[in-house]
């Protein structure tokens, strides 16, 4: 299936043929795939010290407060950014049908510059510098270094784009431009800081107060709505047709699906600051617009999983795409949640306990990591032109040790936070709260085991899948009659 | 643009991008400050030598190459 067929255009019968810079992709993919696996670490062991507090080891440069930040840039920056960019470059020039923008040069200074960054943010949290804003916490010179790396990032995807010889911009580069233009806008508005000295890390934010908590939760949420959403949506609109060999369901439905979600996703941030300093008719926009939110998510899970019809038997015969079905059906899960969370009622029982951070793993794992997992699964074989994956069983493993991880984790965190909202609210009849902090803590201890259980799964499914990827990369060659459908697919 | 033109631009670049690395290095008031200085220095000299190994290493590639492939 050629890439124009994905939105039910028809080709010419021969092409001229592109060549495509897949190197930088390549790069991405891997660094993806290591990132990955330091994310999920840092996490078990963050697991560990809450579960118990000794593995803080009285060192200031693995107690949570330093580690926190490791895990949560780790994860979101360095695993989700590293297959954002590389499935971005892909997607762009595989359906614009032209070379990347910029040439190689431009490409690879894209690459190590973000890898850069990553590793500069890792060491100056573990050394105590930090901005104290959530997923926004480099220092304003790392600030200024990602916006460097991020302009370059969408000069080369739009340029790709002007460039084009296919007439038609495919959907899923709507979403990545989405990200791109609107993390920058989200970037430099939330670390607008004031540099105690320009040889100094230290800074301070320019907003204060309510002003400050209301610009951070517009980043923080639209963070989730743009860089965990709509670039992931991207992904999931030119991987699932791509691997399970059909057109998208309703490509009216996905134009639908993004101007939607990008019209509400960016009022839904004050949901985040309910019951707080914040205006009464801010909380309440916040959480309209959350309710409203249900109509796009949905619409596009619908999409996404209709795009299977008349090939869901293949869910039996590919793992890698059996990732990235489930990936759509927790995008619907947790999409769900999240606006019931904001609704005002259920957010004072919810905000502040372990519910919150069950539903950003139900989104984080089941929909971030399965669908990078379904693309990465695809990418491999295609990128090294190999037939298939070294082994298609540690990828059902992976899958199913994976899933069962996530299982543990929301499961085990709901329960968790629920029993502290109830706890924290209990009353006793002449009107003292019925238990203390520490009393909240003892009772949720062994549900902080089973998460920490949860998340040893999925570490080894990601251990598996590091070594399916290596076996795969450095195994041979195919003869070129025996190369996969899919290589020669995407190839074209 | 070209490819050799954009890779020549960007090689360039990485001169700017050192000094900087330096200056920020020599003048570092806290040690975050000083690590970024120094990693911005190597950060610079590697990406550059590695352009310039590109570049022969395409030079080496050019001749078994099929004309007509780049479509640069």
């Amino acid at each position: 299936m050629s890439d124009a067929v994905l939105h039910g255009a028809t080709l010419p019968a021969r092409l001229p043929r592109v060549d495509y810079n897949e190197a930088v992709v390549r790069k991405f993919m891997i660094a993806a795939m290591f990132w990955a696996v330091v994310a999920f670490c840092v996490g078990c062991y963050l697991a560990a010290e809450m579960s118990w507090p000794a593995f803080n080891l009285g060192y200031e440069f693995t107690n949570f407060g330093r580690l926190r930040p490791v895990h949560t840039s780790a994860a979101i920056f360095a695993f989700g950014g590293s297959m954002l960019f590389g499935t971005a470059m892909y997607v762009v020039q595989r359906t614009c049908r032209a070379r990347l923008f910029g040439g190689s040069a431009l490409a690879d200074f894209i690459f190590w510059g973000y890898q850069f960054f990553i590793v500069m943010a890792a060491l100056s949290y573990v050394m105590g510098f930090s901005k104290s804003r959530e997923y926004a916490e480099p220092e304003w010179h790392l600030d200024l270094w990602l916006t460097l790396i991020w302009v370059l990032f969408a000069v080369v995807f739009i340029g790709t784009l002007i460039k084009r010889a296919e007439p038609h911009i495919y959907v899923a580069n709507w979403f990545y431009l989405a990200f791109i233009l609107t993390v920058a806008v989200l970037h430099l508005g939330n670390n607008l800081t004031v540099p105690v000295s320009f040889w100094g890390a230290k800074s301070y934010a320019l907003f204060s107060g309510t002003q400050d908590a209301m610009i951070q939760w517009w980043y923080g949420h639209n963070a989730v709505g743009f860089f965990l959403t709509a670039g992931f949506l991207g992904m999931m609109y030119y991987f699932i047709p791509k691997a399970a060999n059909r057109p998208v369901y309703s490509y009216r439905l996905s134009i639908f699906h993004f101007w939607s979600l990008i019209f509400l996703y960016i009022w839904a941030g004050p949901h985040h600051l309910e019951y707080t300093a914040l205006p009464d008719w801010t909380q309440t926009l916040g959480m309209a617009f959350s309710i409203m939110l249900w109509m796009p998510s949905w619409g596009g899970m619908i999409n996404g999983l209709m795009t299977l019809s008349g090939a869901w038997d293949k869910l039996r015969t590919d793992p890698g795409l059996r990732f990235s079905v489930t990936a759509v059906g927790f995008y619907g899960m947790s999409t769900f949640e999240g606006p019931v969370m904001s609704i005002r009622p259920v957010n004072a029982l919810s905000h502040y306990t372990d519910w919150g951070i069950g539903h950003v793993h139900s989104g984080s794992l089941g929909w971030v990591a399965f669908i990078s997992f379904g693309a990465l699964y695809y990418l491999i074989p295609v990128l090294w032109g190999r037939e298939r994956m070294y082994s298609v069983k540690l990828i059902s493993w992976h899958y199913w040790i994976a899933t069962l991880g996530i299982v543990f984790y929301i499961t085990s965190m709901w329960v968790a936070g629920i029993m502290e909202g109830l706890m924290w609210r209990a009353y006793d009849s002449q009107g003292f709260l019925q238990y203390s902090f520490i009393e909240s803590i003892a009772a949720v201890h062994p549900f902080l085991v089973i998460r920490l259980v949860g998340g040893l799964c999925f570490l080894t499914g990601a251990l598996l899948m590091a070594f399916n990827m290596i076996m795969t990369i450095i195994g041979p060659r195919p003869a070129l009659n025996a190369m996969p459908q899919a290589a020669f697919v995407a190839g074209e | 643009m070209k490819t050799e033109t954009a890779n020549t631009v960007v090689g360039i670049c990485m001169i700017p991008l050192g000094l900087l690395g330096l200056l920020i290095a020599s003048r570092a008031l806290d040690a975050e400050m000083s690590v970024f200085g120094y990693g911005l220095i190597l950060f610079a000299a590697l990406f550059g030598f590695s352009l310039i190994k590109d570049h022969y290493d395409r030079l080496e590639a050019a001749p078994a190459r099929m004309p007509g492939a780049d479509h640069e």
